[in-house]
């Protein structure tokens, strides 16, 4: 942490990174809609975030991604299940206008405190 | 993951789904057809699609240093197009030019039912991918808003 990085903007890119590596994650499992043998798969949200946010921040292993349990699967194999898809779609993409908002708050936050409360 | 690296994932989706709609397709367009450059009657088509590993340095390093558990976001590819080994269909048309000694024609087992419900998959899957593009230009548009 630096003096222009509050902890709200660390936690918050740890939180847009994530986000866009679960819309990675969706947008394949949607691209592998129709491929037998195929298993949808995803990342514990709130188990990366907090590891990702853990103190050795150099030694970070990349977000484990794995298979999601609990879906119907199909006489191919493809467990891919478009309702859950298209809403964690919507979802993950809210998460990250949030996250923006929240950002761009912060900065100008800051930017406020650079001008002594005078306005921005 | 790069937000762009998104487009590459549901663009090959995109890519994947249209051959399979352009297959179906001509395999309606051919439901009548008897004869093919390679002999006999036209034989049905289908696609084989096979989730595509990730291609990309980082992400290959990435996997072999942490013991495989980044298989990163790689899409999907049309690894063949296959013949249906269904025998055709033979019916007794003892005028056509195609029909064999005793009076029957070779038609392709091609069932148009099939064919349009295949179709319909494909292009529903479509509209899905191009969904994803739109959310990942949105969400490439909103990381945009942080710098004004």
């Amino acid at each position: 942490m630096t003096l222009v990085e509050t902890p709200l903007m660390h936690t918050l890119s740890r939180a847009l990174d994530l986000t866009s590596t679960r819309q990675g994650l969706v947008s394949q499992n949607v691209a592998n809609i129709d491929t037998p043998g195929y298993k949808a798969r995803d990342i514990d949200f709130r188990q990366e975030l907090q590891r990702a946010l853990g103190d050795d921040e150099a030694l970070q292993p990349a977000p484990v991604a794995r298979e999601v349990p609990g879906l119907v699967e199909r006489p191919d194999g493809n467990n891919v299940s478009l309702d859950r898809e298209s809403l964690l779609m919507a979802q993950n993409q809210l998460a990250f206008q949030v996250d923006v908002q929240l950002l761009r708050a912060e900065f100008n936050r800051l930017q406020q405190a650079i001008n002594g409360g005078n306005g921005q | 993951m790069n937000l762009f690296g998104l487009f590459q994932i549901s663009g090959s989706a995109l890519t994947a789904e249209r051959v399979r709609a352009e297959v179906a397709t001509s395999n309606l367009a051919n439901s009548e057809t008897t004869r093919t450059p390679e002999g006999g009657p036209y034989r049905r088509r289908m696609v084989v699609f096979n989730s595509r590993p990730a291609s990309s340095f980082r992400l290959l390093l990435a996997g072999s240093l942490y013991n495989g558990s980044l298989q990163e976001a790689g899409g999907v590819r049309v690894s063949q197009v296959v013949d249906d080994p269904t025998p055709p269909l033979r019916r007794y048309e003892p005028g056509h030019p195609d029909a064999d000694g005793s009076g029957y024609v070779d038609y392709p087992a091609i069932s148009p039912v099939q064919e349009m419900v295949d179709l319909m998959g494909a292009e529903r899957a479509y509209e899905l991918n191009a969904s994803a593009v739109q959310a990942a230009k949105q969400m490439i548009q909103q990381s945009l808003q942080i710098l004004k």
